[in-house]
């Protein structure tokens, strides 16, 4: 199969503008709103996006094609770069920070954690990471299990027991609100 | 949604999907695109200017169009060469090829400078 970014890749590499920008173009929303998704943070997230770009800038000129799928490896390296955040959050306790902010948001941003949007990023956000990672690939990327699986570095029966362990957990928080 | 005839899972999955449908997508800022355009041309300027960019821009000078293996491929074999001459080639062999005579100095002679005295 052809990767549809290979040409661009390897033009980005040799310096072409225009290249990177189609590249951006193309993947770019994805990435943030996975990361967006798994941080659960705006600002978290735009930082997460930005560096998988800076690594992808710098490995352009040597991206091999046909040794894996270049949107497999972008989505590789965007999650590693939230798991990074989400383990150095958790060394540092920064849930407990967070909590203090939350009467200093914005008053959209209030109105917003009000609605049915907020609710289920809560939940995404309360799910184990690996679950979370799986769910978001596979429901809301929509990302092939094989695929999915290689990005998470699994094999396809992890992926497959993850999910349906997150999307158990998930119908339990949320089943109310399909029910109303 | 209803329930319906799926498997488990499956249910689950189509449930999940009416779910994410519920979420606002998230706004990709003019601000974050040119933060990662920026990072790009930092990266192309540093990569243009370091020894890899000389050593690049070396090559398309020897040797214009050619990717980067060729002049130096082409410089590791003519390395090798005059190596492997110095090494294997016998220095008699080498010298009565040519028509020059070694130079003999005894380093325990007298110094013999004429410095105008004698004249």
């Amino acid at each position: 199969m052809i990767d549809p970014d290979t040409d661009l890749v390897a033009r980005a590499g040799q310096g072409d503008r225009a290249a990177a920008q189609a590249l951006m173009a193309r993947h770019l929303p994805k990435m943030l709103t996975l990361a967006r998704r798994m941080l659960g943070d705006a600002a978290e997230a735009e930082d997460a996006v930005q560096e998988t770009f800076l690594k992808l800038w710098t490995h352009a000129s040597r991206w091999q094609p046909g040794k894996a799928k270049f949107e497999t490896w972008l989505y590789r390296v965007t999650m590693n770069k939230c798991y990074d955040r989400l383990r150095r959050r958790s060394t540092a306790k920064l849930d407990e920070a967070a909590e203090v902010a939350d009467p200093a948001l914005p008053a959209d941003r209030l109105l917003e954690n009000a609605g049915v949007a907020s609710e289920i990023e809560k939940a995404l956000a309360d799910l184990p990471e690996r679950q979370r990672a799986a769910i978001l690939l596979c429901h809301h990327q929509e990302c092939g299990n094989i695929e999915a699986a290689e990005i998470l570095g699994i094999s396809v029966e992890a992926l497959e027991s993850l999910l349906a362990r997150g999307r158990r957990t998930l119908r339990a928080r949320l089943g109310h609100l399909k029910n109303e | 949604m209803e329930e319906q005839n799926y498997p488990d899972g499956e249910a689950d999955a189509l449930w999940l999907a009416g779910m994410f449908r519920e979420l606002p997508p998230v706004p990709v800022t003019p601000a974050l695109q040119a933060r990662v355009l920026a990072s790009f041309d930092a990266v192309t300027e540093r990569r243009r200017t370091g020894l890899r960019g000389l050593l690049r821009r070396l090559g398309e000078t020897v040797w214009p169009g050619a990717p980067a293996w060729q002049p130096a491929a082409v410089l590791a074999a003519s390395l090798a060469i005059g190596i492997a001459a110095g090494t294997f080639v016998p220095v008699e062999q080498a010298l009565a090829d040519g028509a020059e005579q070694p130079g003999v100095v005894a380093l325990d002679a007298l110094p013999n400078f004429d410095l105008g005295e004698n004249s």
